[in-house]
């Protein structure tokens, strides 16, 4: 996936005279965060189920030229699909869910329901009904189902009376329906928290969890993203033209336990990752390619610094950008005035999921969980958005 | 919990767009006297509904408050949010440019984010098809713009989070930043909430029966459902210390929250899940029960929400309830500004002392058990210590926030 040449030459525009946002001497010294660690997680993208679909881009399905779209799946209101092209899950299988319930739920939920029973099926020690009382929910989505809201929405207009919309289809037409389902599911009676920013959706929930933990909130949470492919998303992409043209529109959930050390220990999980910083910044915002660049390099710097990590210390960048207009060399500006122009290993998720929009940040963490890493392999796991906002995720391997 | 040696947090900026007034004093008036906001609906076509009324903000004018926002490019809840957190800065007196080089972030609740926007683009699918859907509109859809406007509006260089936990999202937001600033991660933060009204919502709980014909009578025998509402609250969240040295006018101490979920159903509230989410907002707070002296409830006006609230607080407190209101009688239900408008009312109700009222009353439901002081009618003095501020949702996503006077 490349971005056009147009967004490469803004971008170093961009470099040439950027700074650092002046903060005041009062300002509070970042502190050292107390790491947490992923002991579980479930993945669900066009790749195939699992972490393991990504980890070896030859399996997935979806880079061998563009998948064509279950008409059915996508748009059963409609024939006509934009000239995008794009990453679906076929054939989504429900069975795991059980029959009860699943008729009116949209397919945001059950992609996040579906990666949910993978992540706590998955645990090396189960969590019992007490652990669960205490165990919380953190869900990135920009909107929710636009399906289900826009529909129901359609309902309104179309029908001979604008309330004679179907009432069991309503909570899907609200953002925190799936991470509601998620808890009711589930029994996960803790904090349930739907975190909106757009391309930065999964960074929110990551440290929103990390917060609800740290501030004793919950004892763990599940925590990551989810986005659904329909037609008012592609055509979305399709309108506004923000992606580079051959990019894929995917779709997905990766969803992971979050917990503290002593907690995976105590109960005999193995930890796949230390999460250490995960830092969120707003800059002057949009057009100002100078001043982004600048609240991403004072981000990722603040992100290190809080993980007491060095930039020579990170092996592995994941770029969570690839392919947005506008974006992706901005992006690419930040990471080369942090980490110098060595050579770092890049893994990138757009490759075998697509597009994944508020799940990008989940399935950014997912990608590089799923290829095998040196002991100590530190990943900075970055993004951005095109309202200006930046955000960067420090995690390393746990030995 | 709350380390001793962490910071206080102080509420020293309050903001509102509401259906009752631009402004939080002209809103917090308002609603001391028990005035309704309460109007037909202009907002979107509401002929063909049975029901017509709603708490909309007529004539919006966004332009008269922002500076830097260009108000085209927004859509309607995050201009409400930023416009609230532009009038909750400019009431707290602080130096606009200290916020903005100091590491200041913004926290802000929504239910449908912007929903008005999403119908938009859905009236130009029914009408001209997909092929034709506005590229501006496209690109306002995104929740997460309602915070990051608060942060363009302020030019603030921290963290923008928009929780969408549906009607109890405000006082997650509250929670959040509270955090924020106890524990350093910040050292400002605007804390709000912000929904537009649209008919898709006002369609649903139509048919969930939840929505009222014309009037909104939490508590009351006759009460019969919500009026959907809209609208954008703000509260500027600073530590204590900061507002002491600048001298500034500190409405109220924010002492903590709990949060939870029933994992029942989808719409149907638990008592006993809230009652165990009252105790954990005490238990942040280190409070007992018997140190609230008024509950801000959720207070929907739909029957089962009443009871339900009711009962909760019950298991919770016993048979001594404090005062317990509902200013959606007056406003209606601001869904995900609605626990934002909530715990704006506590903070003047802390600084000036009284009670917030609860309108449209004229018999307490017997059903509810004895004890239930609603504060019917207009407001009431008192000198009040520690609040209580109520947010549920559907999902079952409940939260609590504590406030308090500062001693």
């Amino acid at each position: 996936m490349t971005t056009g040449s147009g967004s490469m030459s803004h971008a170093r525009t961009a470099t040439a005279s950027a700074q650092v946002p002046h903060l005041s001497a009062d300002t509070t010294p970042a502190a050292a965060v107390s790491p947490l660690v992923v002991s579980g997680c479930g993945v669900l993208s066009a790749a195939g189920p699992g972490l393991r679909s990504l980890g070896d881009p030859a399996a997935g399905g979806s880079t061998s030229g563009p998948a064509e779209a279950g008409a059915g799946l996508l748009a059963p209101d409609t024939d006509d699909l934009p000239p995008v092209p794009v990453a679906p899950i076929h054939d989504l299988r429900t069975d795991a869910l059980g029959r009860k319930g699943l008729a009116s739920l949209d397919r945001t939920t059950i992609l996040a329901l579906l990666a949910c029973h993978q992540a706590l099926g998955g645990l090396s020690g189960e969590l019992s009904a007490q652990d669960r009382l205490r165990t919380g929910v953190a869900v990135g989505t920009s909107t929710g189902s636009i399906r289900s809201s826009s529909e129901f929405s359609r309902d309104t207009l179309v029908q001979e009376k604008p309330y004679l919309v179907r009432a069991s289809l309503f909570p899907n037409s609200v953002m925190n329906c799936c991470a509601s389902q998620v808890a009711l599911r589930n029994g996960l009676r803790g904090v349930n928290a739907t975190l909106a920013g757009g391309r930065l959706s999964s960074h929110a929930a990551f440290r929103y969890a990390r917060n609800a933990i740290v501030q004793g909130h919950a004892d763990r949470v599940l925590v990551g993203g989810v986005e659904e492919l329909c037609p008012q998303t592609l055509w979305g992409w399709h309108r506004s033209e923000a992606l580079a043209p051959g990019v894929k529109v995917g779709e997905g959930a990766a969803i992971f336990v979050l917990e503290p050390p002593e907690s995976a220990a105590n109960a005999g999980r193995s930890p796949l990752a230390e999460i250490l910083a995960c830092e969120l910044a707003s800059s002057a915002g949009r057009g100002n390619a100078q001043a982004v660049v600048a609240a991403g390099v004072a981000t990722v710097r603040r992100a290190l610094e809080r993980s007491r990590t060095s930039a020579e210390e990170i092996t592995t960048v994941v770029p969570g950008t690839t392919g947005v207009v506008g974006l992706e060399a901005v992006e690419t500006a930040i990471l080369n005035r942090v980490l110098g122009r060595r050579t770092i290993r890049r893994i990138d998720p757009v490759t075998m999921a697509g597009e994944t929009f508020s799940a990008g940040g989940a399935f950014q963490l997912a990608a590089w969980l799923a290829r095998p890493g040196d002991r100590a392999d530190t990943a900075l796991i970055i993004s951005l958005d095109q309202d200006g906002a930046v955000a960067c995720l420090v995690a390393r391997r746990t030995p | 919990m709350p380390e001793p040696s962490e910071r206080r947090v102080v509420v020293t900026g309050l903001g509102a767009v509401s259906s009752l007034g631009t402004g939080a004093h002209t809103f917090g008036a308002a609603i001391r006297e028990g005035r309704s906001g309460v109007s037909p609906i202009r907002g979107f076509d509401a002929t063909g509904f049975p029901h017509r009324v709603g708490g909309e903000v007529h004539d919006f004018d966004p332009r008269s408050v922002l500076r830097r926002l260009q108000v085209s490019e927004w859509g309607r809840s995050g201009l409400f949010a930023a416009t609230a957190a532009r009038l909750a800065v400019e009431d707290s007196g602080i130096d606009p440019d200290l916020l903005s080089r100091s590491r200041t972030g913004s926290c802000v609740g929504t239910t449908s984010g912007e929903s008005a926007v999403i119908e938009q683009l859905t009236e130009q699918w029914v009408e001209k098809g997909f092929e034709n859907l506005d590229p501006r509109l496209v690109r306002q859809v995104p929740a997460g713009r309602i915070a990051w406007a608060v942060n363009a509006e302020l030019a603030l260089h921290g963290e923008a989070q928009t929780i969408a936990t549906a009607c109890s999202a405000s006082n997650y937001a509250l929670g959040y930043a509270f955090d924020m600033i106890r524990t350093g991660e910040a050292d400002y933060m605007i804390s709000g909430g912000a929904d537009s009204l649209n008919r898709w919502a006002h369609a649903g709980f139509y048919r969930l029966g939840a929505l009222a014909e014309s009037v909104c009578r939490p508590f009351d025998v006759d009460r019969s459902g919500i009026l959907t509402a809209e609208g954008g609250v703000a509260l500027l969240l600073e530590p204590l210390e900061r507002a002491v040295g600048r001298g500034a006018r500190i409405y109220a101490e924010v002492l903590g929250y709990g949060v939870n979920c029933d994992a029942k159903h989808p719409v149907s509230p638990d008592p006993t899940s809230i009652a165990e989410c009252i105790r954990l907002a005490h238990r942040n707070a280190r409070i007992r029960p018997e140190d609230v002296d008024y509950i801000c409830a959720h207070g929907t006006g739909t029957p089962t929400n009443d009871a339900t609230e009711v009962k909760a607080v019950r298991e919770v407190f016993g048979d001594r309830l404090p005062p317990i209101s509902s200013i959606k009688s007056m406003i209606g239900h601001t869904m995900g500004a609605a626990s934002g408008f909530g715990a704006l009312m506590c903070c003047l109700a802390l600084h000036e002392g009284f009670l917030p009222p609860t309108a449209n009353v004229s018999q307490v439901d017997p059903a509810l058990g004895p004890g239930v002081d609603c504060v019917p009618g207009t407001g009431r003095d008192a000198t009040l210590r520690v609040v209580q501020n109520h947010g549920f949702a559907f999902g079952g996503n409940n939260a609590i926030t504590i406030l308090g006077r500062v001693a």
